[in-house]
């Protein structure tokens, strides 16, 4: 295993931050560490980076114990989320400092930010200082400084999280991009499951300190192990099922409109409560016997406005089997 | 490939060898050594040899003495009578001076806002020394209306000391009325309350840090001045002026160190209940507040313009009478146009006030390296460490000059300390205006230190740089703005500066500030004013400087293309 994770724990004045976590990353890896806020994730980033100490941990790297290393002697390339370039220095002097510090030959680095300028689209910006830049622009010096000297390891924190939306959507796939390019191992952390779908090979959920799930993204979305991994990936009903105790799940555009052929046990008919257009979806919320259940169909439709009386099918091969029991 | 692999937990690893750590305790006893010589052993040994009597017994005996002396008793009565009664006339001009330029819209604010900080770049003395002019017994007032006014003694010292601590009032309180929240004021206006109940109770509550704060500061501050007592006290002695007597007159190092010890009690309890109310004082203005705005009004706009015009006038008028006094030939008596007393009849002549650019510059580098240092070490030592370190840095604000001076004549001027070398040095004299002042250079480096974000350490050791490597080419490139002005705060008080340095200045080392002392006390007024006049004009040329240099370096940055 490439980077392996034991019983990482760490308590910040007696709370627990993280609670024994084990994780193994193979070489050339996508990973996404995503989970709320306070649920361990950049706890766990900063200890891979050496920035933190943890109570009780064993880190190997290659085969290599890495828990006594200084983050400085690491090699792992970081990207903040408030980019954190150099405000004393021009673009160019921030992405020859890694090289300088890990004592590149002189002529050796002009090339090398050349090329990492490049790399990122900002090769007429070597000059500049890092004010007279945009958000989206500082964070691609920030990741090009990072991959300078290639790192065995870029760690990402929250990178995007301080951009504009369009911006970040651009920056996410300039990111994958070049992860799949460098073949770079690489983790992110992110709060937002979007973001973690789009670039993630697989994703690690975190709640609490604890890891909930770990899955390629399409595993966690169709097979999530608990309520709290359904509800973070996408949205997700909850159902009884059949029996009445255990809990299911459905996600929103697996529940069918009913076209009236069906046999009237698989019918449910509810009341339209809200109603919202999202552009390519319409979302529809409808109380059925007290219960909330949302559904998502294609397109506008006017006619699913509030207090519409409508039925619904909840086909049962599109049911989720969630772990957890009912609350 | 799961999260439930057992975990076995591995013992918190035990660093090994570590050269960022070496580098962090390497600067750590860079900075605490000094501290500990400098600061601590001269305080140590005030308090030993006020422990020991001249026939060497140990024990109360000289506090017995000089407590038993009814002198005594009436110089601490007279240093807080002075005191207590310069506090209470300065906290509330000063209040209301800030007000005005800060809660009025009274025009001509940034002329005397700055014309209110004169008093910071001039030798204490130089306000005694301007009073006297007006009002001494040879001042302009008694001869030219032949009047016998007797501005010596309490009453010199209470107005020539208001005069000296205003400005630190006014900063402090100018400070704490700037920020507001206009919500309360709106909405007390809402509820039909009138202007003199909102400032009783909206205003003045919520400046009462910045009120106690100025308070214990000014206290401090008038307590341990030496001086304007030594100008115009004449036979009203108080504690600091005694230290002096016993120690320089009278040789009793043992008497003067009681004497500090007294000194250095109220002192102290100011300083560390002023540090207490400040870290207490944190969030009065949180992020939702809304600034304050305030309107014209006519009636109290003109009130406002004539107070402050009064209290400018005030302190304007001192510095130039002082100016015009050094360029006549004989005040009050003859005002023709003389340079005569520019030739300066005093031991070394005009060669002190080189001295003391030389000591200010070499006290404006060590300063600034000592106190930057401080700043930055305590950024990577763990809290407790770091608290025993702010604790050690702002100790010496604590310390009267006069007391930190003897301190350094008992701990340098003893040939059993192998650091005896440095005594009678210009090194010492700079030394001792370091840690003098210590405290508020250190405020100023911690501050500026602290505002640069950790993300940029943690980011530098990511792509491999050492501690030292992140600290020369990361933070102190982002803080050099603050440096400077470190620099320039040292200088300036090192050019002013008497209390501490007036022990340890030999003929070889004389400075500019003890030469105006020693001309005012042979009796030569007129040439203790020219010798003012070169310090002030040496200090407003230092910061003409560093305000040129400053605003260069803004217009340079602001030419720089937008991204």
């Amino acid at each position: 295993m490439y980077l392996s994770l034991r019983g990482i724990t760490k308590s910040f004045d007696g709370v627990k931050a993280l609670a024994g976590v084990s994780l193994d990353i193979e070489e050339g890896e996508f990973v996404c560490f995503l989970g709320p806020s306070g649920c361990g994730k950049t706890t766990l980033l900063r200890i891979i980076a050496g920035l933190e100490t943890p109570d009780a941990a064993e880190i190997r790297f290659a085969g290599r114990d890495l828990t006594d290393i200084p983050a400085r002697e690491r090699n792992f390339g970081i990207v903040f989320q408030s980019y954190s370039l150099f405000p004393n220095m021009t673009v160019a002097r921030n992405i020859a400092y890694g090289l300088e510090c890990r004592k590149w030959r002189r002529e050796d680095i002009p090339g090398r930010v050349i090329s990492m300028l490049a790399l990122v689209n900002l090769s007429d910006q070597a000059a500049k200082f890092p004010h007279q830049l945009s958000g989206g622009q500082q964070q691609r010096v920030a990741l090009a400084r990072a991959l300078a000297p290639r790192p065995a390891v870029l760690l990402l924190d929250e990178p995007l999280s301080a951009l504009d939306a369009k911006v970040r959507e651009d920056l996410r796939a300039e990111i994958k991009d070049l992860q799949s390019r460098l073949r770079i191992t690489t983790i992110m952390v992110t709060h937002d499951q979007h973001e973690a779908m789009e670039v993630a090979d697989r994703i690690v959920v975190m709640d609490r300190g604890r890891i909930e799930q770990i899955g390629r993204p399409v595993e966690l979305y169709e097979r999530p192990a608990n309520r709290f991994v359904a509800g973070f990936l996408g949205r997700m009903n909850l159902v009884r099922d059949v029996h009445g105790h255990a809990l299911a799940g459905i996600r929103p555009e697996h529940v069918e409109l009913c076209a009236g052929s069906e046999a009237p046990h698989e019918r449910r008919t509810g009341r339209v409560s809200r109603s919202v257009f999202l552009g390519s979806i319409t979302r529809v919320t409808l109380s059925v016997d007290g219960q909330d259940l949302t559904l998502e169909v294609q397109g506008r439709r006017d006619d699913l406005a509030p207090g519409a009386e409508i039925a619904v099918r909840i086909p049962a091969r599109a049911l989720v089997r969630l772990d957890d029991g009912l609350p | 490939m799961t999260a439930t692999v057992p975990a076995r937990p591995s013992p918190a690893p035990a660093r090994g060898f570590d050269t960022d750590r070496l580098a962090v305790w390497g600067l750590a006893a860079a900075v605490v050594v000094p501290l500990l010589l400098f600061v601590a052993l001269p305080l140590f040994a005030i308090l030993r040899t006020s422990f020991i009597t001249p026939e060497g017994d140990i024990g109360l005996a000289n506090y017995a003495r000089e407590f038993a002396s009814p002198k005594f008793s009436r110089i601490v009565a007279n240093s807080f009578a002075v005191s207590l009664t310069t506090t209470a006339i300065t906290v509330v001009m000063a209040y209301l001076f800030a007000y005005a330029l800060k809660r009025t819209a009274m025009p001509f604010k940034r002329t005397c806002g700055a014309i209110a900080l004169l008093p910071l770049y001039a030798p204490s003395l130089v306000q005694a020394l301007g009073i006297l002019f007006l009002f001494g017994r040879n001042g302009i007032v008694n001869r030219t209306f032949d009047l016998d006014i007797d501005i010596y003694g309490f009453w010199g010292i209470v107005i020539a000391d208001v005069l000296y601590s205003f400005p630190h009032a006014f900063l402090i309180l100018s400070a704490a009325l700037a920020v507001g929240d206009a919500r309360l004021y709106e909405s007390a206006r809402m509820l039909g309350a009138g202007s003199a109940r909102i400032f009783r109770t909206i205003t003045l509550p919520s400046t009462r840090f910045g009120i106690l704060s100025a308070i214990f500061v000014v206290f401090t501050i008038v307590i341990t001045d030496f001086g304007n007592p030594m100008v115009i006290g004449a036979d009203y002695t108080v504690l600091a002026t005694e230290i002096y007597n016993q120690v320089s007159g009278q040789g009793r190092m043992e008497l003067g160190a009681v004497i500090g010890v007294v000194l250095l009690v109220p002192a102290a309890i100011a300083v560390i209940v002023e540090r207490m109310i400040m870290r207490g004082n944190q969030a009065s203005i949180t992020d939702g507040s809304q600034p304050l705005s305030i309107g014209r009004n006519a009636r109290r706009d003109r009130v406002a313009l004539a107070y402050a015009a009064v209290v400018c006038l005030a302190i304007a008028s001192i510095v130039a009478i002082v100016f015009v006094a050094s360029f006549v030939t004989l005040w009050p008596y003859n005002m023709h146009l003389s340079f005569r007393h520019y030739r300066f009849e005093v031991q070394n002549g005009i060669a002190p006030l080189w001295t003391s650019v030389v000591v200010s510059l070499m006290a404006a580098v060590v300063g600034v390296v000592a106190t930057v240092s401080a700043a930055c070490v305590s950024r990577w030592l763990k809290p407790l460490h770091a608290q025993a370190l702010y604790f050690m840095s702002v100790l010496p604000a604590a310390v009267p000059g006069m007391v930190l001076g003897l301190g350094y004549i008992l701990v340098f001027n003893d040939p059993a300390n192998p650091l005896e070398f440095l005594y009678g040095t210009l090194a010492i004299l700079a030394i001792c205006n370091v840690y003098h002042y210590h405290a508020q250079g250190y405020l100023i480096a911690s501050t500026s230190v602290g505002q640069v974000s950790r993300v940029f350490d943690e980011t530098s050791t990511c792509l491999g740089a050492g501690m030292l490597r992140t600290l020369r080419s990361v933070i102190l490139p982002i803080v050099a703005p603050s440096i400077a002005s470190i620099a320039v705060f040292y200088f300036v008080r090192s050019m002013v500066t008497l209390s501490a340095v007036i022990f340890l200045v030999t003929p070889a080392t004389q400075l500019a500030a003890v030469s105006v002392l020693l001309l005012d006390d042979s009796g030569n007024q007129n040439q203790a004013a020219a010798f003012s006049v070169c310090i002030m004009l040496i200090v407003a040329a230092a910061l003409g400087l560093f305000h040129g240099l400053a605003g260069l370096r803004a217009r340079r940055r602001a030419q720089r293309p937008a991204g």
